[in-house]
C-alpha cells in the first residue's frame, strides 16, 4: 500500500502533464473524427467545387460591375461634352442628371443612419425552428421599408443599392438583394432627414421588429445615426423588355426633339 | 546532467503535444463553427445560389453589351462632328421609363387583392413581383417607385397617403407566364397567405395590356446629394 504511493510520488510531474495532455488530445482526435462522417456523404464530396463555382461567379458579378459603373462614367462624359444645339444639350444633360438622381445611378451622401443585424447567438432549444435565429430577408425588408416611411431618400444594404426594381430573397441561410449574394453583418445605410434615426428608433414599426425578433430569437440589432451617410449608385441593368412607352401621352423632351435638326 | 536532459526531452513532448493540440482545437473550432458565409450553405443551398448568380450575370453582361454600343455611339458622333441629340434623348426616355417618372404600358399580370391583408403582406406580394422580374408596378393608381412601401393596420391599408379600401389591384408588367408561375407556386405568396393570414384572397390574371401612371412623388432628393 504505502510501497504503492510512494512509487506514484516518485512519478515526475512532466509525465502527469504529458499524460493530461495525451487525455485532451485523444478526445479532440475522436470528436474530430466524429463530426467528419456524420453529415452526408455528397457534402464532403460535392461542396468544395460548389463553394469555388459560387466564389467565382460573385468575383465575375464584382467584375461586371465595375464594368458598368465605368461604362455609365465613360457615357455621362461623353453625353456631357457631345455636339449639337448647345442650350438643347445642356438641357438634355441636366434632365439625365435628375434622372440618374432619381433613378439611383447616382452615388449619395447626407445625414443619416446604419441600422445592422446579425444572426442571434443565442443556443436554439430542442423542438424550435433554427431559421428563427438568422437574419432573413424579410427582416432586411421589414427595416428597409420602416426607413422609407421615416422619410429615407437612399437605402443601400451592403452596398447595394435599393431601386425601383430591387428584390430580396433567402436561399437557405443567405440573402441574395439585386441578385448578389450578402455576406452577414447586415448592414443598412440610409440617408434622409436629419432626425431619421429617431424617426426609425420612436416608430411602432421598429418596437414591434424589436419585440418579435431581437427580444424573442436574439436577432443582434445595432443602430446609430450619422453625419454623413454614403449610398453608392446601383450598379445593375436598367433594360426593359415588357414595358414600353405610353404612345399617347409623348414624353416632355419629346416637343424639343422635333424641333432639333 | 541526467535530470537536466530528461527535462529538456520533457519540454520537447510537451511542446510537441501542445502543438499538435492547438493545431486539433482549431480544426475542430472551424469545422463547428464552419466559418462564414458559403461555407455554411448546404450542396442544395449552393446550387440555387449559383443558378441565381449565373443569371444575373447574364443580366448584367447584357447591360455591359448596351453599354459598350452607346458608348461606341456617342464616341463615333463625335468623331463624325454629328450631333448625338437623339442618342441622349433615348437614354433620358430609357432612364425615365425605368425609374417610374413616366407612364409606362405593356404585357403582364393584374393582382386582385381582397380580406384582411397586413401592410406587410402587401410589401412581401411586391417583392415578389419584383424578384419574378417585374419591370414597373402600380397598387390602384399608384405607381410603385423605389420608396413606395404600403402602411396601415389591415383593413385600413394606405400607399403614397392614398386609402386603398377593402380590395384593390396590383398591375405589375413583365413576362406574364413568368409573373403568374412565381405567385401561384407551391410555397409562392398566394399559398402561403392561404396560411399565415386566412381570408385574404389574391386573384392572379395575365393581362395583355397594361398602363401604368407616372410616379406623383418627387424623386429629387432634399437631404442626399450626389457625391463628387
Amino acid at each position: 500500500m504505502t510501497g504503492f504511493v510512494d512509487r506514484a510520488r516518485r512519478i515526475p510531474s512532466w509525465q502527469v502533464t504529458l499524460a493530461g495532455a495525451l487525455l485532451v488530445l485523444g478526445f479532440l482526435i475522436v470528436a474530430q473524427a466524429g463530426a467528419g462522417p456524420a453529415r452526408v456523404q455528397y457534402t464532403t464530396q460535392e461542396r468544395p467545387p460548389l463553394v469555388e463555382t459560387a466564389t467565382e461567379l460573385q468575383n465575375q458579378q464584382d467584375a461586371l460591375k465595375a464594368q458598368i459603373l465605368d461604362l455609365r462614367a465613360q457615357i455621362e462624359q461623353l453625353e456631357a461634352t457631345s455636339s449639337g444645339n448647345s442650350a438643347l444639350v445642356t438641357s438634355l444633360n441636366d434632365q439625365l442628371q435628375q434622372a440618374r438622381i432619381a433613378a439611383g445611378l447616382v452615388d449619395l451622401q447626407g445625414p443619416g443612419v446604419v441600422v445592422q443585424l446579425e444572426d442571434s447567438t443565442q443556443q436554439v432549444p430542442p423542438g424550435a425552428a433554427p431559421g428563427d435565429y438568422l437574419v432573413s430577408s424579410s427582416d432586411i425588408l421589414a427595416v428597409v421599408d420602416e426607413l422609407w416611411l421615416d422619410g429615407a431618400e437612399a437605402i443601400a444594404v451592403n452596398g447595394e443599392r435599393i431601386t425601383v426594381t430591387s428584390a430580396l430573397t433567402d436561399i437557405g441561410s443567405s440573402i441574395l438583394l439585386n441578385g448578389a449574394y450578402l455576406q452577414p453583418p447586415y448592414q443598412i445605410v440610409a440617408i434622409g432627414p436629419k432626425d431619421l434615426y429617431s424617426r426609425l428608433t420612436s416608430s411602432a414599426n421598429f418596437a414591434r421588429f424589436v419585440q418579435a425578433r431581437v427580444e424573442a430569437f436574439g436577432i443582434r440589432l445595432g443602430a446609430g445615426s450619422l453625419d454623413k451617410a454614403v449610398v453608392p449608385a446601383y450598379a445593375g441593368g436598367v433594360a426593359l423588355t415588357y414595358a414600353h412607352p405610353v404612345a399617347a401621352s409623348p414624353a416632355p423632351t419629346q416637343t424639343t426633339a422635333t424641333a432639333a435638326p | 546532467m541526467k535530470s537536466g536532459m530528461r527535462s529538456r526531452r520533457a519540454q520537447v513532448s510537451i511542446g510537441f503535444v501542445a502543438l499538435l493540440l492547438g493545431f486539433l482545437s482549431i480544426v475542430q473550432l472551424r469545422a463547428q463553427a464552419g466559418g462564414t458565409g458559403l461555407a455554411n450553405l448546404s450542396a442544395q443551398d449552393l446550387t440555387t445560389l449559383i443558378a441565381n448568380l449565373n443569371q444575373r450575370n447574364a443580366q448584367l453582361s447584357s447591360e455591359v453589351s448596351t453599354l459598350q454600343a452607346q458608348a461606341r455611339q456617342l464616341q463615333a458622333a463625335r468623331t463624325l462632328g454629328v450631333s448625338a441629340i437623339g442618342g441622349l434623348q433615348n437614354d433620358l426616355q430609357g432612364i425615365r421609363l425605368w425609374a417610374g417618372l413616366d407612364p409606362v404600358q405593356g404585357r403582364g399580370v393584374a393582382v386582385d387583392c381582397s380580406g384582411p391583408m397586413t401592410a406587410s403582406d402587401a410589401n412581401d406580394l411586391l417583392n415578389e413581383l419584383r424578384l419574378a422580374g417585374a419591370e414597373a408596378l402600380a397598387i390602384g393608381q399608384v405607381r410603385v417607385v423605389a420608396g413606395t412601401v404600403v402602411a396601415g393596420p389591415a383593413g385600413g391599408l394606405s400607399v403614397e397617403n392614398v386609402p386603398l379600401g377593402a380590395s384593390f389591384r396590383v398591375s405589375a408588367i413583365g413576362n406574364p407566364v413568368n409573373l403568374t408561375a412565381a405567385l401561384t407556386r407551391i410555397g409562392g405568396i398566394v399559398s402561403r397567405l392561404q396560411v399565415t393570414s386566412p381570408g385574404v384572397q389574391l386573384v392572379v390574371t395575365p393581362e395583355n395590356s397594361l398602363t401604368l401612371p407616372a410616379t406623383d412623388r418627387s424623386l429629387v432628393p432634399a437631404d442626399a446629394q450626389p457625391r463628387l
